[in-house]
């Protein structure tokens, strides 16, 4: 995974054999997964030491960090949705996957749930679905150039409100999608129960989309467009068609997660992705946490899946600590602090960079 | 070429005082209002115009300021929730210790002031770009609000605040004070961002900011002072929208960002930064307003409203790229 953003002094202790503790630190400051990975390791011992002293109201223990995975497929895979567009560039951005996952959610439920299609076809027809909208703002973004924020503040607003008209505002929770639930069960794994779709869905598009990023052509253009437009073109890159493809990714990505979302409730809840503050805030959040620069072509598929490891966790771990409503409100608060620190970080090493 | 500019410049000035998505807009919301007339016969009686300026007020109101961050390049996202942590302070001032109008409406913009400072200082020194910044603050003043509420909604708010609010205390004229006071810091901001120096810097920081800095602009100075200005009005937002009292919901304020963006956009300001007007930004409140006015008068299901709202950022933000296109080619 130490691939495009490694920078020549990240390589250097290694030639000088012994790593000295400046070097590693330095390290740590560069190479945004290792530094989250510390901290990941940090955050769960530090649970474990609370829940040891008996600070928390139920123990906090592998078991339990294995069954909060469940919570993990919005988060890493719309952060990878948000990954591909930033990376993109010219102030990319997607506010619309919420609602994309309300939307597609809408669309399985019908086909599934009410037309009696097969479970292969309904998710196909999602997939298409998911294209169809993530394209609208693809081509809003790429060809009319309407800046990424407008085309998908615009898009956020069209498509919720089309997931609340298209059933009168009701869910759709009809025997089939009833029995889709068994999908989101868990499996024995050592031990552990860990939620299926964690291996069913977040492993698999994790693996596709860095191979994607990082073994595909299309990634290398990916990362070009972001990091200099004008240079791509002269590259002959078909600029405005690498930058569309991001934005539609992003859209088969939201129904991928809309098609787990409706399994998980066991019905298609047109308002899924965008109750509260809806699943595009915590998505942007966890791709800037992971390193992904706002001004585009830098990013990482590791650093965004661990950052969306340790929001879980982290989230995990509020519930236990304060009691009743009060775990969600610090979850708001917590993911609040986490993206304005990150983002300063962010700022300083570019700052360091820049001066070095 | 020269020729081109001295046979454009006649045009350009008459043109100056109201843009043109300004007359697209007067142009809209006229059309608007005269097929509501025919399709709905109470759209034109006094308590359908008043209701839909008083709901209008306090997107209008934020929009002002809005129109100011958007102009710099920047955006702010966290005003929703800026609005719920006036709103819950002050309800519960007004409501616990009585507290009057005025110290009242001083509180509400005091809180809105230090919360809109936080942000100007993060984006200003910070140097984290506008969106990251406030979409971290929208979560942490709702964490705030909600602390605030203390897991429970403000009720029984008495009317101390009436005169602000949407009901018959709250008109002069006819016409509802909450309106009347978006008007004039509609008019202030206008004439600040268009005549004043300072106010000139902001469209300068917004086309460049580097060059800006370098012609001696005091850019961020001008930064945190837009996103303050902003605080401010949501302190009078907030006062606004308790209005005649009764009850704050946990949930209030959510969405409002968006709405408000909406406005601002719709009014015809450049998302980019380095244009756009505060009249076309109350122009733009009232197109919602209307709409989602409209929506409720027809019977349509109000889910509409969103979709309508979607619809119409669109068509600004299209009508305003053809424009750039035609003036770019000229």
């Amino acid at each position: 995974m130490t691939t495009d953003t490694q920078t020549p002094e990240t390589q250097a202790p290694s030639r000088a054999g012994r790593p000295s503790v400046g070097s590693m630190a330095r390290t740590l400051l560069e190479d945004r997964v290792a530094l989250l990975v510390v901290l990941l390791v940090v955050l769960v011992a530090w649970f474990f030491a609370l829940s040891a002293g008996g600070y928390l109201v139920a123990p906090y223990d592998l078991s339990y960090m294995a069954s909060a995975l469940e919570s993990m497929v919005p988060l890493a895979i719309l952060g990878l949705a948000e990954l591909l567009v930033i990376v993109s560039g010219r102030g990319g951005i997607d506010l619309s996957v919420g609602a994309m996952v309300s939307l597609v959610g809408m669309v399985f439920g019908f086909a599934y749930g009410q037309w009696g299609w097969g479970f292969l076809a309904a998710l196909l027809l999602a997939l298409a679905a998911g294209v169809v909208l993530g394209g609208v703002n693809g081509f809003l973004v790429a060809y009319l150039r309407v800046p990424a924020l407008i085309a998908t503040l615009a898009a956020y607003y069209a498509y919720s409100s089309l997931a609340l008209i298209s059933n009168d505002n009701a869910p759709i929770s009809t025997r089939p999608l009833q029995d889709l639930n068994s999908i989101t069960h868990s499996v024995q794994l050592g031990g552990l129960a860990i939620p299926r779709q964690v291996f069913t869905f977040v492993l698999p598009v994790a693996v596709l989309i860095w191979l994607l990023v990082n073994r595909a052509p299309y990634g290398r253009r990916l990362y070009a467009v972001g990091t200099n437009e004008v240079a791509a073109r002269y590259a002959s890159l078909d600029v405005a068609r690498v930058r569309f493809g991001a934005y539609a990714l992003s859209g088969v990505l939201s129904a991928v997660v809309a098609v787990v979302t409706v399994a998980q409730f066991a019905s298609a809840r047109p308002d899924a992705g965008t109750v509260g503050n809806g699943m595009a805030l915590p998505a942007i959040t966890i791709a800037v946490l992971g390193g992904v620069a706002i001004a585009g072509g830098v990013g990482r598929v590791g650093g965004v899946l661990v950052a969306a490891l340790l929001i879980v966790w982290l989230n995990a771990g509020i519930l236990l600590y304060f009691e009743g409503s009060q775990g969600s409100q610090y979850q708001l608060f917590a993911l609040g602090a986490v993206l304005l620190i990150s983002a300063l970080f962010n700022s300083l090493i570019l700052r360091r960079r820049g001066a070095t | 070429m020269s020729a081109v500019a001295t046979a454009a410049r006649p045009r350009r000035v008459t043109a100056r005082a109201i843009e043109g998505q300004e007359l697209v807009l007067l142009g809209v919301l006229a059309v608007l209002w005269l097929v509501l007339s025919f399709a709905v016969d109470t759209f034109f009686t006094a308590s359908t115009l008043q209701d839909l300026l008083a709901a209008v007020a306090p997107v209008a109101i934020v929009g002002v300021g809005m129109t100011a961050i958007i102009v710099t390049g920047g955006i702010d996202v966290s005003v929703g929730s800026a609005v719920a942590v006036a709103m819950v302070i002050v309800g519960q001032l007004v409501r616990d210790s009585g507290l009057p109008f005025l110290p009242a409406v001083l509180v509400a913009v005091a809180v809105g002031a230090v919360l809109g400072l936080i942000n100007g200082v993060l984006v200003a020194y910070g140097r984290v770009h506008p969106i990251i910044v406030t979409f971290a603050t929208l979560n942490l003043y709702r964490w705030l609000a909600f602390q605030i509420f203390g897991g429970e909604e403000v009720n029984n708010i008495p009317g101390t605040l009436a005169a602000l609010g949407g009901g018959a205390e709250g008109r002069t004229a006819g016409l509802p004070n909450a309106f009347l006071l978006a008007a004039v810091l509609a008019a202030l901001m206008w004439a600040y961002m268009r005549y004043s120096p300072t106010g000139r810097h902001l469209y300068a920081i917004g086309n460049d900011a580097h060059a800006a800095r370098l012609q001696g602009v005091r850019v961020t100075r001008r930064l945190v002072s837009v996103y303050v200005i902003t605080g401010v009005l949501v302190g009078l937002a907030a006062v606004v929208s308790i209005g005649g009292g009764g009850r704050i919901g946990q949930a209030v304020g959510t969405g409002f960002e968006l709405q408000v963006i909406a406005a601002v956009v719709i009014g015809g300001t450049s998302i980019l930064g380095g244009r756009g007007t505060v009249l076309g930004t109350v122009l733009g409140a009232l197109l919602v307003g209307t709409v989602s006015a409209a929506v409720t008068l027809l019977g349509w299901p109000s889910e509409l409203t969103a979709l309508f709202i979607g619809v119409f950022i669109l068509v600004a933000v299209g009508v305003d790229l053809l424009r750039q296109r035609r003036r770019r080619s000229l």
